[in-house]
């Protein structure tokens, strides 16, 4: 299963693609079980050049309290920083911040991986 | 303190202004991200986890109390209230948004401040010993050279496409607080034996994926020579530098390749040729600038102080005078640690009210001088010995005044993977955990001198690799391990560490800490910091406690 997700241009914020929009709370996004409509999806928002930046698909598995993705780091950025509980996405709480905060899965980053290949 | 004249002032206009127009374009779809990538690395604005960094220069760590205010205003106005000193003596600020980068470069433009030289492969900002102009071990002050260098290099035409970023470190004093053995030029500053003021120049020094010490190819140069030696090194580097391969691009791998004989003889045939005249600073420039950093207003006053032996009756204020408060050049003056490393809290980050606040003590008791050092702390540089009391109980009510200068838990740290997009792991929580396993003072002061330096990853922004204790976050399949490595240093008898074993899970680190410590403090000889030790028992005993039980 998978989720897009970017940078919005603006202010660089994380966002993830839900309905058609770019939404901040990864609780919101669409899951892909389908990989030819994620690429399809993915393949739209690099269309997008006033909205996001670098948009990419990330792998999401189910937590103990919802989906989260994979990766620590995609995991990072849909939380915030870990050294400051007062900033990030985090302090919202809720059922989709716990969700992130319970899950486990490891995997390596498709967006860093990506970032240093064009680096 | 060196002012930015008309010139510095226009150009930083132009800069700006132009910059403001590149966003504006890039907003309404008229550059790509591609192409706007490179414009906006140019003005420091990178792109991480959570928002845009912006990384504000810093040259030679100084800074004015009207500076550093700006930066605070600058931290609440557009960010989260904070910012973050680093290993580079820059500021970053990791929360920024794209709309509003040009009004801070405005800001910054203001009071003689820029983002430029803070990214990008061309010379970047110039770093020099933060006690410059305050130490007694000085040949000269090593900020009248870094500011000549800063004025040749920004916007040079021929080094602003080079193969790699580049850096240029000086320091005038035999105890290198500038970490030169390690920067792509290394400049130390000093007087042969006939008196006369030079440097020894050091070349292809670096960190990151291939960590090598710099050799010193000129013992040396006259100091009148330093811009056209400098030009043609940079000549060398363009010609022959790798710019077909990311990692081998840097100016030490070339150095390794040629041998530091071989690439020295390349330099000195470039500088042969060189119209010495015509690039060399003119005698009078030189005294312009050097004039900009004369002493003034010291006064004349008795070496000791009653009020400073009279105010070590408070242990807290004793303990801190013994870690934080290092002589100075003049008579009755100190030199004044800021420890941004209070335990438990992210190394290197400073709050605006503490900016404020530390601007407010530089201007009343340190000749309006505040210094950065790349171990992330900061320093008033210029403080009587009389109100070092006072400057302690004011940075004491704001949490500034931990007394850990050198010690365990004066940790240097990069953002890691908490923030940068480069990162394989993280670094701060690394950070947090030591620090907080070692936050008795006494303890720590027990322990003495060592340096724990985190990296989030190869790139070694957190100059793990000349730590004590250096300590690597490596990505396992997506998970976060640590590499040790021990007997690093940065300083005048610089070394690489050397692996401790494979790399250990998060939570095992601060106990590994503990154990080394432990090994260490068995072992120790009479007065040994922790890197004698080691350099004098080698790496099996530390090996042996933390590996043991794990076969």
């Amino acid at each position: 299963m998978k989720a897009l997700t970017a940078n919005r241009l603006l202010d660089g914020e994380a966002v993830f693609l839900s309905e058609g929009r770019w939404v901040e709370r990864f609780a919101d996004a669409d899951l892909f079980e389908d990989d030819a409509a994620a690429l399809e999806a993915e393949a739209h928002a690099k269309t997008q050049l006033t909205v996001v930046v670098d948009p990419y698909l990330i792998d999401v598995i189910p937590s103990d309290a919802g989906y989260a993705p994979l990766s620590f780091r995609e995991r990072v950025r849909a939380l915030g920083p870990t050294n400051k509980p007062e900033h990030g996405k985090k302090t919202e709480g809720g059922e989709g911040i716990e969700a992130l905060l319970h899950a486990t899965g490891a995997a390596r980053s498709k967006g860093r991986v990506e970032l240093i290949r064009r680096k | 303190m060196y002012r930015y004249d008309a010139i510095d002032r226009e150009m930083l206009a132009d800069r700006t202004a132009e910059f403001r127009e590149q966003c504006g374009r890039r907003l309404a779809g008229e550059l790509t991200e591609d192409q706007f990538k490179r414009i906006r690395l140019m003005n420091g604005l990178y792109l991480q986890l959570h928002a845009y960094m912006l990384r504000i220069a810093i040259p030679y760590g100084a800074l004015t109390g009207v500076q550093l205010r700006k930066l605070a205003f600058i931290a609440r106005t557009y960010d989260k209230g904070y910012g973050h000193f680093t290993t580079r003596t820059n500021l970053q600020l990791h929360w920024i948004k794209l709309k509003d980068a040009p009004d801070i470069l405005d800001h910054l433009a203001e009071v003689g401040m820029h983002a430029i030289q803070t990214s990008g492969n061309d010379i970047r900002n110039i770093t020099a010993d933060p006690h410059a102009g305050a130490t007694a071990d000085e040949a000269d002050d090593p900020r009248i050279w870094a500011e000549a260098l800063r004025q040749w290099s920004t916007f040079h035409p021929e080094f602003s496409f080079l193969p790699r970023k580049f850096k240029i470190a000086v320091t005038a004093s035999p105890a290198d607080r500038a970490a030169t053995k390690v920067y792509d030029i290394g400049l130390r500053l000093h007087r042969n034996p006939d008196g006369e003021l030079g440097f020894e120049v050091l070349v292809g020094g670096g960190l990151g994926r291939t960590p090598y010490l710099g050799p010193t190819i000129r013992a040396h140069l006259p100091a009148r020579h330093l811009l056209s030696y400098l030009q043609a090194i940079m000549r060398v580097y363009n010609r022959h530098g790798r710019r077909d391969n990311l990692w081998k691009a840097r100016i030490k791998v070339l150095v390794a390749s040629l041998q530091a004989e071989g690439f020295a003889r390349e330099v000195e045939e470039e500088w042969e040729k060189t119209d010495k005249a015509a690039v060399d600073l003119p005698d009078t420039e030189l005294a312009r600038i050097r004039a900009a950093f004369a002493p003034r207003g010291f006064e004349t006053l008795p070496a000791t102080s009653a009020a400073f032996e009279a105010a070590k009756a408070d242990p807290a204020f004793a303990r801190f005078a013994r870690h934080n408060v290092k002589p100075h050049k003049i008579p009755g003056y100190a030199i004044v640690d800021i420890s941004l490393k209070k335990p438990g809290e992210t190394p290197g980050d400073c709050s605006a009210e503490q900016m404020e606040l530390i601007a407010e003590l530089g201007e009343r008791y340190s000749m309006d001088e505040v210094r950065v050092s790349y171990e992330q702390n900061l320093i008033l540089p210029h403080v009587k010995l009389d109100d070092v009391a006072a400057v302690w109980k004011a940075l004491h009510g704001a949490e500034l005044a931990t007394p850990n200068r050198g010690l365990i838990t004066d940790i240097i740290a990069c953002p890691g993977l908490d923030y940068c997009s480069l990162a394989n792991a993280r670094a701060i929580p690394i950070a947090q955990a030591i620090a907080r396993k070692f936050e008795d003072p006494a303890l720590a002061e027990q322990i003495g001198e060592l340096g724990i330096k985190i990296s989030g990853c190869i790139n070694a922004c957190g100059h793990h690799h000349v730590g004590a204790i250096g300590i690597l976050g490596v990505d396992k399949k997506g998970e976060e391990f640590y590499q040790v490595t021990l007997g690093g240093s940065a300083e005048a008898e610089a070394s690489l560490g050397q692996i401790l074993g494979p790399a250990l899970p998060a939570a095992r680190v601060p106990t590994a800490v503990d154990q080394l410590v432990e090994v260490y403090l068995r072992e120790r000889l009479g007065g040994e910091r922790f890197l004698d030790t080691f350099r004098r028992v080698g790496l099996a005993p530390f090996k042996e406690a933390v590996y043991a039980g794990a076969h």
